[in-house]
């Protein structure tokens, strides 16, 4: 499917795409957007911790424009407009380019919290995205508890399986079912791109078999992987999340290495933006909480304080003889003086004077 | 259509990350006293490049604390690993290590060593901006050119086979021409039973060993000066020093506060006063003056990072290139840097060991202790001490790209830090002095990820 700007939207069929939630009385929604390498991801979710729309958008690069694309279709898919949506949370590379994000998150603390949510009980997350890999270790409640990233290089990752493809003139389609097909070993080099392309070329020029090269490649990928795991300690259920998540070989020998089935979420790239999403609705129902406890203090000694609540497009203000100018809980900045939307809570309770 | 999800999690106050602001103010304040050790070192430094003018015997060492010897018997001398650090920190180190790799000690090699033998080939060939074709070129090599050769050289490392290596490296850099002298710094194992921290019946022997060498190594030097060693000399350094590492180490037990008055990064500061620079009332005045402001500090209760929310541990050599850097970055998200492996456990740390009477003793004693001279259990009981001492929230493992001795037991510490006590930790690259190792994206990732985990881990505490 082809969209705005010549960028191509990959999959649109994220759960909910196109039903429509719309607005109701009372219901909110937040949103998560992963910004990665080679991807945009766009969540929504509503008050009650429900996805109701999700984007993945292709890009080639770190992309304004793909984030934009996957906000803007997923706004659509959800029947929603930007100003409903109560608080944006982006993460993954980019995460600093999402122009209407209210706060950033690791990629780390985002697939972890999005692969718990969609398979409860996970205690090890890997996620192999464009440009880098990681494992994860899941604690009881699904937070992060370790965590081991890859190094520099793009071993491993799905930048490492362009270069392969490359080398082999097949498409990222074809490289997987090739992978499945090899059997001999050829000890490729897992340990850098650059190396490992010099040595698929070499070992094409020796006559060796492409499925063998390929399924190789992929062992390769596996082991290295497995060394990120053993940072973190092997754990099990386990989840892979990420798009190499999509490639079957991979999983297949990842399994073979790890000894332990892996599960691979349908959709296994909207991971990290779900659990952005479920932050930003953590968050916002949390000053919401918040913002209702101190007006309830607040109407229960009327005579003594004042408070100013701003929660989302509508305002509710106690009145008092003492009211000084809103704050923003997050910035503390006032909120008529700067650019945040104004996003939850109690802003101020004051002694009045008598 | 919804997706139903899980019920949504406690809240949690996942508070590490900043709102999107362009401006990054620097949220780091670091003591002003520390400026008098730039100084004093790069007097030091002028003294080194005019030794030979002035008549006198220049040796090159590298690894421990030698200096002390070295000063009582009128020599001038030059740790290499010092020179590495102070041109990286300068961003000068590219054409010394251009040097050392076309002489063939490639980017795998130890970038201290890699960077002082280019110095040894680059002090040996006038380099001309004609001959180079490259403007500006004559500016940066004529530093790293500018040491004195050496008119022998002393090898004393401990816990590090490339260290180890050096000066026979040197030695064929220079034609085979001047004379070494080798220390062997035996490992502390510390497997046995009786073994730990000080103590066991290996800590009792090993340092005997290595005291009998020190005083063939004076036999060395007398030899090579034909001059009597003068031992008073060496009891006066020593006395100095001992002042000196106890005002160090009482300013840095000022630390534990929180916030913190001064941060590792200033540790870092000082390291080239404790670690090589002349032992004398000067020294003494420096750490007076750091103890000084850090006691102002804290009567004024003024603090190293503003807002500080998170208390790091930092584990590795500090990456020479990046020390006005990664303050300012670990600041920016009010980090402080409290304590480290290399500031807090490596230079005259255990000032009770130094006896004036016999101080070759204390001065093995210090060089065993050297923090990658330890077997696994001494070092996970030393880094568990310091997570105490300072209220450690988290650890930074500086993964030192070509320091194996640093970097290798990192994961298994790690692991203790958070199975003991809960702590957690991140890794980034680097190295001590190579920046084309360091990437910042890997150290923000990390360190982000580990902030929200702390916070995390907080929320949990409160619930």
């Amino acid at each position: 499917m082809d969209v705005a700007g010549g960028v191509s939207a990959v999959d649109a069929a994220g759960a909910g795409a196109g039903a429509g939630a719309g607005a109701g009385d009372g219901e909110w929604f937040v949103m998560g957007v992963d910004l990665g390498s080679t991807t945009a991801k766009a969540v929504i979710v509503d008050s009650g911790g429900r996805m109701v729309a999700s984007r993945v958008v292709q890009m080639g690069a770190v992309s304004r424009e793909g984030v934009r694309v996957a906000i803007e279709a997923c706004l659509e898919d959800a029947r929603l407009t930007p100003a409903d949506i109560s608080r944006t949370i982006s993460t993954g590379y980019g995460r600093r380019l999402v122009p209407s994000a209210d706060k950033t998150f690791t990629e780390i603390t985002c697939h972890a919290r999005g692969a718990a949510a969609l398979s409860p009980g996970v205690r090890l997350v890997i996620d192999i995205g464009g440009q880098d890999s990681k494992a994860i270790a899941v604690d009881d409640d699904g937070l992060v508890d370790r965590f081991a990233l890859n190094d520099r290089c793009a071993s491993g990752t799905g930048r490492f399986f362009d270069v392969l493809c490359r080398a082999l003139e097949v498409d990222l389609d074809e490289v997987a079912a090739l992978a499945l097909a090899g059997g001999t070993d050829l000890e490729v080099s897992s340990m850098c791109a650059t190396f490992a392309e010099t040595e698929v070329i070499s070992l094409l020029a020796q006559g060796a078999e492409t499925a063998d090269i390929s399924a190789s490649v992929h062992r390769a990928v596996a082991g290295r992987t497995l060394g990120l795991i053993a940072q973190v300690g092997k754990a099990s259920p386990v989840v892979m999340t990420g798009g190499v998540a999509k490639n079957p070989a991979l999983v297949a020998f990842l399994e073979e290495a790890l000894g332990l089935p892996l599960e691979v979420l349908d959709d296994p790239q909207i991971a990290g933006a779900l659990g952005a999403a479920l932050i930003a609705r953590d968050e916002h129902a949390a000053a919401l909480a918040d913002a209702a406890a101190a007006l309830a203090d607040a109407a229960a000694a009327p005579l003594r304080f004042v408070a100013v609540a701003d929660v989302g497009p509508e305002k509710q203000v106690i009145p008092g003889n003492a009211v000084t100018a809103p704050h923003c809980a997050d910035c503390d900045g006032h909120l008529d003086s700067h650019s945040h939307r104004p996003v939850s809570v109690i802003l101020q309770l004051g002694p009045v004077g008598r | 259509m919804t997706l139903e999800l899980p019920p949504t999690r406690q809240s949690l106050d996942l508070s590490a990350t900043k709102f999107i602001t362009p401006e990054k103010p620097d949220k780091s304040n670091r003591l002003a006293s520390t400026k008098a050790g730039g100084k004093m070192v790069a007097q030091y430094w002028e003294n080194i490049f005019t030794a030979k003018e002035r008549g006198k015997h220049v040796v090159w060492y590298n690894g421990t604390a030698l200096n002390p010897i070295f000063q009582a018997a009128g020599l001038e001398w030059c740790h290499g690993e010092a020179f590495s650090a102070r041109l990286a920190a300068m961003h000068l180190e590219g054409p010394a290590q251009a040097a050392g790799e076309e002489y063939g000690y490639i980017g795998e090699l130890c970038s201290y060593a890699r960077t002082h033998l280019g110095c040894a080939v680059m002090t040996q060939k006038g380099i001309t901006e004609k001959q180079s074709g490259i403007v500006g070129m004559v500016d940066q090599d004529e530093l790293a050119a500018k040491l004195p050769s050496p008119d022998f050289f002393v090898n004393a490392y401990a816990g590090c086979s490339t260290g180890q290596q050096w000066d026979a490296m040197t030695y064929r850099v220079f034609g085979k021409e001047f004379p070494l002298f080798n220390v062997s710094l035996p490992m502390i194992w510390g497997n046995k039973k009786d073994s730990g921290y000080l103590r066991g019946s290996e800590w009792e022997k090993t340092p005997l060993y290595v005291e009998e060498q020190l005083k063939k190594l004076i036999e060395f030097i007398e030899y090579q000066t034909k001059t009597p060693f003068d031992w008073d000399a060496l009891s006066e350094n020593m006395y100095y020093i001992k002042k000196a590492s106890e005002l160090r180490l009482e300013a840095m037990a000022l630390c534990a506060a929180a916030p913190t008055p001064a941060t590792y990064w200033d540790w870092v500061a000082s390291i080239a006063p404790i670690n090589f620079l002349p032992a004398n009332q000067l020294l003494v005045d420096y750490f007076q003056g750091v103890k000084d402001e850090i006691e102002q500090r804290i009567r004024d209760n003024v603090s190293a990072v503003a807002n500080e929310r998170y208390r790091v541990y930092f584990d590795g050599i500090m990456n020479w290139n990046k020390l006005g850097f990664l303050t300012r970055k670990f600041a920016e998200y009010d980090v402080a840097v409290v304590a480290g492996r290399y500031t807090h456990d490596s230079f005259w740390q255990e000032p009770d060991l130094i006896d004036l009477d016999r101080p070759l003793l204390g001065m093995a004693q210090h060089y065993l202790i050297c923090p990658i001279n330890h077997g696994l259990k001494i070092m996970e009981e030393l880094l568990l001490k310091r997570c105490d001492e300072y209220g450690i929230d988290g650890i930074a493992f500086h993964s030192t790209r070509t320091c194996r001795a640093m970097t290798n037991p990192q994961h298994i510490l790690a692991r203790t830090a958070e199975r003991d006590r809960g702590i957690k930790s991140f890794f980034f690259e680097g190295d001590v002095a190579d920046a084309s190792f360091y990437k910042d994206e890997s150290l923000e990732s990390g360190l982000v990820a580990m902030l929200e985990s702390i916070d995390q881990q907080r929320s949990k505490a409160r619930v």
